[in-house]
């Protein structure tokens, strides 16, 4: 079964060479905030009876942050390396005690540059496990690269400053996208076949669903983080773990 | 010098009792006072070593949480890329930065990291209200306990910075010290010079001079602008640094002794008072026994009369005998003037015997005379003192005529005018006789006016009516009763109703009108011949010496 599976994505994809590449598009829908606010204050607020502005986005739409903060990418299908290879390699800064950007999705095997952008030192480090590394120290002006040989979630830190933290998400292919503002996303160029869709929250986790990409039309998928639960799932789930209980 | 017998009992009284009362109540004040100062003390020296104790409490559990601190994952960090990059002024720079941060959220004053030797690596500290970073060149060596920096203090602790069982270096962390903060009194001392104090109103100086005596690690007494404190040893610190707690004993004391001071002035002067009115009692009771003595005599010397004193007044034994040895002196002294006195009425009744006798009409006339008067005065109800003066007087009356002479007395009819002037003189010179002798004072009236007349027509003087003395008035009738009715030379008496008649007829002209009236309503034998007393002069004597 999983071998004809393979084998019908493998012609799929071998296929998808010459069909015409259709887009999957749809929309994110996030009800409630998801993100703690982290704050970071910089240097000169430091100061005792100071107000200290909350962080990014505390003036904008909660919702609307949510929504950008959301990635979705196809999974399970491998792609080459990227051919847009000459592109320049996407860029953490440590600036002002932050990483900027703090949500980078690069596909697999690229690299990220981290150049130190503070007065101070910083020590980056990741203990993901598809990517573990630790930067060591250094100074404003240097920078460090990291390659990312496995798709996954890398949380990225510094040892020096606990409140620093940026997330890279190492998809396994280059179809990925993250929403607008307003939650659209589309993914362009996607060779029709059958796909399982993920959409990942840092807070809420991941969400799949399964996309069928026909000839010569769009697939549309839309998300719903974090997942209402179905109340007759729920009932049914507390039986069975009343169940289970009495069982034993 | 000279005292009153009051002023000196006063005194010796008095004063002793004063100087005791004052000395006992004082040297009381003193005990009672020294007791309260102990007392205060021993509260104060336990109130500041439990606020000591609360102290080390509170630094205990400061400790505690510096533990959490210095297990700061970051920190250690920081603390690595120093030891890494002991140069780099980003790595100092960068951990200037956690501290600030640290310190900020644990609400230090003062953060600082040093290498396991103890030199600064990286510091911050407050200025204004900004953590800023510490000029490493200019902090001392204290790493716990207080920390001298730019002038200002900080209470300072330290903990170790550990990375696997490895030291790397500790962090210090550290809050202004602020007196304000603290309810009692302190000074922060090191090496015996005043850092801070939060006493008000004296200065460091002061203190420090104050504090000079003492030991450092022990209870001491000083005197401090005039007033007693204690000083107690809080808490002592490396590097010579002390928390000294003081204490103003005399503050404490003062209601107390205010109180004591009053209740002891109060009772002082009761004492003193009860003293005062208790020796003037007690001098009174001494000297006024002695005084209505002293005022007896005194009454004595002016009257001439030594009189008894009634010992029963006095209950004083001394005075009683001071009395009674009194009175036997006075009973002897007046037994002897008696004598003396007798013996002159004797001497001057034998020389009126002796005048009467230098002629035979004139033969017992002062003795008749002395007897009528004696009568007259008796019924002119006299006192019997005055009787008896009237007595002697008349016995008296006639002593002048010892100066006249003879011839003159002894004439046989009409006296010439001359004659008559010397036998007048006779009142003058009886007068001059007994002036001279003591106690015959009050016979010189009869002596001297026993020949004035009612009208005035008398002599020496030519009194008028009661100007003259009443011994005199009444001597006067007497004398002239005796002279009409005794035989002379040259006549024969009068007869008693003829006399009388003579002497109704001058009354109101020669004699005193009522004398008169009296004479003549004397029973007629006493007048006549038969003597009252048949030896009048021996019952005197009697009398006199009895």
């Amino acid at each position: 079964m999983r071998l004809r599976n393979l084998l019908l994505q493998c012609f799929i994809l071998a296929t998808a060479a010459y069909l015409p590449a259709q887009a999957i598009t749809g929309t994110i829908v996030i009800k409630r905030k998801l993100t703690r606010p982290n704050v970071t204050p910089n240097v000169s607020m430091y100061q005792r009876g100071t107000s200290v502005k909350l962080g990014r986005d505390s003036e904008q739409d909660p919702i609307a942050y949510e929504r950008s903060r959301v990635v979705i990418y196809l999974e399970g299908v491998a792609s080459g390396p990227r051919t847009t290879g000459d592109s320049p390699a996407p860029q953490v800064q440590q600036l002002d005690r932050r990483f900027i950007p703090d949500l980078v999705v690069v596909p697999v095997g690229s690299t990220v540059s981290f150049p130190n952008m503070d007065p101070i030192f910083h020590n980056i480090y990741s203990l993901s496990k598809p990517k573990s590394f630790d930067l060591g120290n250094y100074d404003k002006g240097q920078m460090r690269n990291v390659t990312f040989p496995k798709p996954g979630v890398v949380e990225i830190y510094c040892h020096l400053h606990p409140n620093m933290q940026a997330t890279v998400v190492v998809t396994p292919n280059r179809w990925f996208a993250r929403p607008d503002r307003s939650g659209q996303y589309r993914i362009a160029d996607v060779p029709p076949g059958q796909y399982t869709l993920v959409a990942w929250h840092k807070s809420a986790g991941f969400f799949r669903k399964s996309v069928v990409i026909g000839d010569g039309h769009d697939a549309t998928a839309d998300f719903f983080i974090p997942l209402d639960i179905d109340p007759n799932q729920e009932a049914r789930q507390a039986h069975d773990l009343e169940h289970n209980a009495g069982s034993r | 010098m000279k005292t009153h017998l009051r002023t000196r009992a006063f005194l010796l009284c008095f004063l002793p009792f004063a100087i005791l009362m004052t000395t006992s109540f004082w040297m009381i004040q003193r005990f009672v006072q020294a007791t309260v100062r102990e007392g205060l003390h021993t509260s104060l020296r336990e109130s500041q070593i439990a606020i000591a104790n609360i102290h080390a409490k509170g630094d205990l559990r400061n400790s505690r949480f510096l533990r959490i601190a210095g297990e700061n994952t970051a920190l250690k960090a920081g603390v690595e890329l120093l030891r890494q990059n002991p140069k780099s002024s980003d790595a100092r720079s960068t951990v200037e930065d956690q501290l600030r941060e640290l310190g900020e959220h644990m609400g230090f004053d003062f953060m600082l990291v040093s290498a396991p030797g103890g030199d600064p690596l990286a510091g911050v500290a407050r200025q204004g209200s900004q953590l800023v970073p510490l000029n490493l060149s200019n902090l001392d060596g204290n790493r716990s306990g207080f920390l001298l920096l730019d002038g200002r203090t900080f209470q300072v602790a330290s903990v170790p910075v550990d990375v696997n069982n490895e030291n790397i270096g500790s962090l210090t962390v550290g809050e202004f010290f602020d007196f304000s903060d603290l309810s009692t009194q302190v000074v922060l001392v090191r090496n015996g010079r005043v850092i801070e104090s939060n006493i008000p109103n004296v200065s460091s100086h002061d203190i420090e001079k104050a504090l000079t005596p003492c030991r450092p690690q022990a209870e001491c007494d000083l005197r401090l602008n005039g007033t007693n404190w204690i000083s107690l040893p809080m808490e002592s610190y490396g590097s010579g640094y002390a928390l000294l707690s003081l204490d103003n004993v005399d503050q404490a004391t003062r209601p107390i002794q205010a109180k004591l001071h009053k209740l002891f002035l109060q009772l002082a002067f009761a004492s003193v008072l009860i003293a005062l009115l208790c020796s003037l009692g007690s001098s009174t009771s001494i000297v006024n026994p002695i005084a209505a003595v002293v005022s007896h005599l005194r009454n004595a010397v002016s009257t001439g009369r030594l009189g008894e004193i009634e010992t029963q007044r006095s209950s004083i034994v001394e005075i009683q005998e001071l009395a009674h040895i009194y009175n036997e002196a006075a009973i002897s002294v007046q037994a002897a003037g008696q004598r003396l006195e007798s013996a002159y009425l004797q001497f001057v009744g034998s020389l009126a015997n002796a005048l009467d006798a230098r002629d035979q009409y004139t033969a017992g006339h002062s003795r008749r005379v002395s007897e009528l008067s004696c009568a007259l005065a008796t019924a002119l109800q006299m006192p019997p003192e005055d009787v008896e003066r009237v007595r002697i007087g008349a016995l008296l009356h006639d002593i002048g005529k010892i100066g006249v002479s003879d011839s003159v007395l002894q004439k046989p009819g009409r006296l010439t005018d001359d004659e008559f002037d010397q036998v007048k003189q006779h009142p003058v010179i009886g007068r001059r006789i007994l002036e001279g002798v003591q106690g015959f004072a009050e016979y010189l009236n009869a002596v001297e006016l026993h020949h004035e007349n009612w009208n005035g027509t008398g002599y020496p003087h030519g009194q008028r009516e009661t100007e003259t003395a009443i011994d005199a008035r009444i001597i006067h009738v007497a004398d002239a009763y005796d002279a009409m009715t005794t035989d002379r030379s040259y006549r024969q008496g009068m007869t008693h109703e003829k006399a009388l008649s003579i002497l109704i007829d001058n009354a109101g002209i020669q004699f005193d009108p009522e004398i008169v009236a009296t004479f003549v309503m004397l029973p007629r034998e006493i007048l006549t011949g038969q003597p009252l007393v048949e030896n009048s002069l021996q019952l005197m004597e009697e009398a006199l010496v009895g």
